[in-house]
């Protein structure tokens, strides 16, 4: 399979199942380790998740506009290593503690999805 | 603190959107050329790696309205545009829009007027500590001086000794406290210098006796100074103290905040002004003239310039009781009855001291009957409540079915609007908006017309509580009773303006959310609005029915009172009521002594009589008709009276001419003469109904009449008998014994007690106060408005300081006996003439619309050969439709409510065939007219023309 036509799977499989909430779960764990622009966190998930999980602009700009009004991320206009400008949104400790909860929440719903499927 | 960087971020982003926007626009850039070189780096060429990027992307503005809606403010943007996009449309049809929120206004403005006055008369509390402690002892509204009655049993009237009791010792109440039944006007005058000369400016205002404790029981603090306290009533004659109301300061004194200590005579005796009361304390009595005035009961004898009434067993009642129970009382129902007991024993025991000796078993048994109910009095003791509550109440059921009909308009008028824009809605849905937002804008629509016509609502109600307040006042220049909204006012308009939007705005809501779902953009404009039939027309024909039955309704009502109202007027009074006018004087606040009155009266009716154009004049201490009386017992020579049997009449005591100058019939004997003075025999006249109920044999002429007071006692002659009269209310058709005696004939001095006491030998002859005659009465030969002048200057020629309280013709004096039937009937009349043209108006609006709908129908059927008249017939077919469902619902529903209102009626059944009849017949006639309009344009409707357009 040529890399293309991966990409293009892998953004087919992005929207449709890509929960909300996972997402932002999945961008919060992103910011963890650093401060990052948009395309980074994108970037980012894509990377990790082995090209699974491809997250367009459309639904990535507002999800974090939605997290930066709940308090959980901030962004600044910093500087990037290309000398341009970019913004960046980094964790604040509301999101950090979001984190947390979700990152719980989540592991208790797929052992339960995964006792039910083993049984 | 989140939610409120939330809140500032998203005002901030409303008030710059340029900002966002460029924001927005610079993090895209920045993520595509990020993109971009994240694939040149991956080894794609660089044009391939931007198109790649830019599809990535997709729609740019898709992105920015992604971001932008998943944030708090775009909600209230997008409400913002839809409100602008409404407002537009309804300026795009001014007509429709001016007639919409003319009928808004109008039904809120009425609702809003109605509610001012409801939330003032009857549920406004006290401005006191915990008012729904306050119980009054009886109902106390009505006011003034009674006499052998038991205390607390006809109209709550106590004495002196017997509240001073109830003050020493209030048993499980909190407190009990007194107040003078009546406020008399005094005259006042403001002295405050030390040398005592005056600070000029008199004034007329109503002053209250009250008891020592009456501030603290009643829970009101006074804005400066103190109130009155116990050690001011303590002894008669003692502490002349006064506490004004913040009106008359305001007024009066303006606002001086140095009056505290001044000096202030009342009625010429000085008071030291020791406090002011707050804003919107009137006493407990929410009387239409409220007391500016409050003085202890102990200077009785100096401001009522009577003599004093503070002496045990005097047997004057002339006190109001109230108490306050304590708080368990009002919640537990127990302790409640234990107050309430406590008191029953407390009258009991003072009756039976009151009449010493043994009882019979049988007054001992009436006397363990006898009970004064504790009457809620939280929102105080006010006449114009019992007198114009049923009204407003009447008035208000009145107004809220107009707004509805009013509402029943505006629905059509956005269902009309919603049908021609159909072929938009369907594009806007294929288009991707959502149901959601098609039902939001038609509901931001209705809530846009409900909120103006609410606003403009407001300033109707105002105007229109004006006019009614000056209505109930009937002329006092100063009522406790304000036009002004207070917040709940406020409150109920903005409700009402809310309800009435969501009311007409949710039918043409449901429809738009339906097109949805049935619509196909396929249609043409001709399928779509002829199409579709009867669902299309359900609504706006089952609202016009609608309408048609309660405008049926509120016709019916309206015709009820102007019969009422008409029955009332032209029924006998027993005196003519043309060519009279009425004045009300005081010669006691002149200063005139008893002694000195026949000097004045003989002045007085032969001043009168020299104005021009005046056929008689008499002096009576009652107007023929009023709301006071002035009655006692009296006793006949050769009648005994049954056991238990009323022996009550009314009295009045008049001038020679009285019934020829009152158009008063004698119809058996003689009326009054010059002739019948102090020199000569005692004579009386009596009504009809007395001389039938004690001589029934028709020769009561001749018999001795004796009254039982000491001031008038007789015995008295019977010369005459006069026609019955109506003397109280006009409702009241019970027949009443009256009894007339000349004022000429009543001695100036009371006759002197057998065993006579220590205070008739000091202070010699005690004046009788029952020589005064407070009403002039002139009978002109033109119209009697025309003789005030004169009266006044001839008034004032005798004496300047004879004040003219109040100067009416006979018809006034009598239209003010049944103000509230004339305000129910005037405003019933409006509202229902408003509701059937509103009717009318939303008929015309749904049939001229169904005519415009069916235009190219009707042109085909015109083309193939169809008569005028047959289309003509047609449509008015429809409307004939509309009638007889209205009808058919309408007339059982007035069957039915108008039973509410039977109370109200006078002289005629509530199921009256004729105002029913009258009321179909005028609704008949409307709603056609309103039909045959459209019909009319239906038959005009050019073939060609419709079958050419679109």
């Amino acid at each position: 399979m040529s890399p293309k036509t991966d990409t293009f799977g892998g953004r087919q499989a992005q929207s449709s199942d890509l929960v909300q909430g996972t997402l932002e779960m999945l961008i919060l764990k992103t910011l963890e380790l650093e401060p990052m622009h948009g395309y980074g966190v994108g970037l980012r998930i894509e990377q990790i998740s082995g090209g699974v999980f491809r997250v367009n602009p459309g639904s990535l700009l507002p999800a974090l506009s939605r997290m930066e009004r709940a308090g959980n991320v901030t962004s600044a206009w910093q500087a990037t290593e290309n000398h341009r400008r970019a913004k960046y949104y980094s964790l604040t400790a509301r999101g950090r503690k979001a984190l947390c909860t979700e990152t719980e929440k989540w592991q208790l719903r797929i052992g339960a999805i995964a006792q039910i499927l083993e049984a | 603190m989140q939610w409120l960087d939330n809140l500032t971020n998203g005002i901030r982003a409303l008030l710059q959107p340029g900002r966002v926007e460029r924001d927005l626009d610079e993090e895209l850039d920045s993520f595509l050329t990020d993109s971009i070189e994240h694939k040149v780096r991956s080894g794609m060429p660089e044009k391939a790696a931007r198109r790649e990027a830019l599809v990535e992307m997709g729609s740019r503005n898709s992105v920015k309205h992604q971001v932008w809606s998943s944030r708090w403010e775009s909600m209230l943007d997008s409400l913002l545009q839809d409100a602008r996009i409404s407002m537009r449309g309804l300026l795009r049809s001014p007509g429709y829009t001016a007639v919409a929120l003319l009928s808004l206004a109008l039904g809120i403005g009425g609702n809003t007027a109605i509610f001012t006055l409801i939330n003032q008369v009857l549920l406004r509390p006290l401005p006191v500590r915990h008012p729904e402690q306050l119980m009054a002892f009886a109902n106390s509204e009505s006011a003034g001086i009674a006499g052998g009655i038991d205390p607390g049993q006809i109209g709550g009237y106590f004495p002196w000794d017997m509240a001073k009791q109830f003050e020493a010792d209030p048993g499980p109440f909190q407190g009990i406290a007194a107040y003078g039944s009546f406020s008399d006007t005094a005259s006042l005058r403001l002295t405050g210098h030390a040398d005592g000369s005056t600070d000029g400016q008199a004034f007329l205002a109503p002053v209250n006796l009250v008891s020592g404790n009456y501030f603290s029981v009643l829970g009101a603090d006074a804005l400066l100074g103190r109130t009155i306290l116990p050690a001011d009533d303590a002894a008669p004659g003692s502490g002349a103290v006064a506490v004004l109301s913040y009106h008359f300061w305001h007024e009066s004194l303006a606002s001086d905040r140095n009056i505290i200590g001044k000096t202030m005579t009342i009625n010429g005796t000085p008071f030291e002004v020791i406090g002011v009361m707050r804003e919107g304390f009137h006493g407990i009595k929410q009387d239409i003239a409220p007391p500016d005035v409050w003085t202890p009961i102990s200077m009785q004898a100096q401001v009522l310039q009577f003599p004093s009434m503070l002496i045990p067993h005097s047997g004057l009642y002339f006190l109001h009781l109230f108490g306050r129970l304590t708080q368990s009382a009002v919640t537990n129902k127990a302790d409640f009855l234990h107050s309430q007991n406590w008191l029953d024993n407390r009258v009991r025991d003072a009756i039976r001291e009151r009449e010493g000796g043994p009882l019979s078993t049988e007054r001992q048994q009436e006397i363990g009957r006898e009970t004064v109910p504790l009457v809620p009095a939280g929102r105080g003791i006010s006449m114009i409540r019992s007198e114009y509550g049923d009204s407003l109440k009447i008035l208000m059921g009145v107004v809220a079915l107009v707004l509805l009909i009013a509402c029943a308009n505006l629905s059509n008028f956005l269902l009309a609007r919603a049908a021609r824009r159909r072929q938009e809605t369907m594009t806007r849905l294929a288009l991707g908006s959502s149901a959601m937002r098609i039902v939001r804008q038609s509901l931001v629509e209705a809530f846009l017309l409900s909120m103006s016509g609410g606003m403009l609502g407001l300033a109707v109600a105002f105007a229109a509580t004006r006019a009614l307040i000056g209505f109930v006042s009937q002329g006092d220049s100063y009522i406790a009773m304000q036009s002004v909204p207070d917040l709940k006012v406020l409150a109920f308009t903005l409700i009402t303006s809310l309800l009435a939007g969501l009311l007409f705005g949710l039918a043409p809501a449901i429809g738009a959310a339906r097109t949805g779902v049935h619509g196909s953009i396929g249609s043409n404009v001709r399928t779509a609005l002829s199409g579709g039939g009867r669902r299309v027309n359900f609504w706006p024909k089952s609202l016009v029915s609608a309408q048609v039955a309660v405008s049926l309704l509120l016709l019916v009502l309206a015709g009820l009172f102007l019969r009422t109202l008409r029955n009332l007027q032209n029924q006998d009074y027993g005196f003519e009521r043309t060519h009279l006018l009425l004045a009300q004087t005081s010669e006691r606040l002149a200063g005139y002594a008893p002694h000195q009155l026949p000097a004045l009266h003989q002045q007085l009716l032969q001043r009168l009589s020299a104005i021009p154009g005046v056929r008689s004049v008499a002096l009576a201490q009652m107007p023929p008709i009023s709301n006071g009386t002035w009655s006692s017992n009296i006793s006949l020579s050769g009648y005994t009276p049954g056991p238990n049997e009323n022996l009550g009449s009314d009295l009045n005591r008049v001038s020679g001419a009285y019934f020829e100058t009152a158009g008063i019939p004698i119809l058996a004997g003689r009326g009054f003469t010059e002739a019948d003075n102090a020199n000569n025999l005692k004579v009386a006249v009596v009504n009809e109904t007395l001389a039938r109920h004690f001589f029934p044999h028709g020769d009561a002429l001749g018999k001795m009449l004796t009254i039982d007071m000491d001031s008038v006692r007789g015995p008295w002659q019977i010369v005459g008998i006069a026609k019955d009269t109506r003397t109280g209310s006009p409702r009241d058709t019970d027949p009443v014994t009256m009894t007339y005696i000349p004022l000429a004939q009543i001695a100036p001095y009371l006759p002197v007690p057998a065993g006579s006491s220590a205070r008739a030998a000091t202070s010699g002859l005690d004046e009788n106060q029952n020589c005064y005659a407070n009403t002039l009465l002139l009978r002109t030969t033109g119209d009697p408005g025309q003789a005030i002048g004169a009266l006044r200057s001839a008034v004032a020629s005798i004496d300047p300081n004879l004040p003219l309280l109040q100067i009416t013709t006979i018809r006034e004096q009598v239209s003010n006996l049944i103000s509230h039937d004339e305000l129910v009937t005037t405003l019933s009349s409006l509202f229902s003439s408003l509701a059937l043209l509103l009717a009318a108006l939303g008929l015309y609006g749904v049939m001229s619309y169904n005519v415009a709908r069916r235009n190219s129908e009707i042109g085909i059927r015109l083309a193939l050969g169809a008569g005028t008249a047959t289309v003509v017939g047609m449509i008015l077919r429809e409307s004939l439709l509309l009638l007889g469902v209205g009808l058919a619902l309408g007339v059982p529903l007035a069957l039915l409510s108008t039973r509410l209102v039977k109370d109200q009626m006078f002289g005629l059944n509530p199921v009256d065939p004729f105002t029913f009849s009258l009321a179909v017949l005028v609704l008949a006639g409307t709603t056609l007219f309103a039909g045959w309009l459209p019909a009319r344009r239906a038959a005009k409707v050019d073939p060609m023309q419709a079958l050419r357009c679109d």
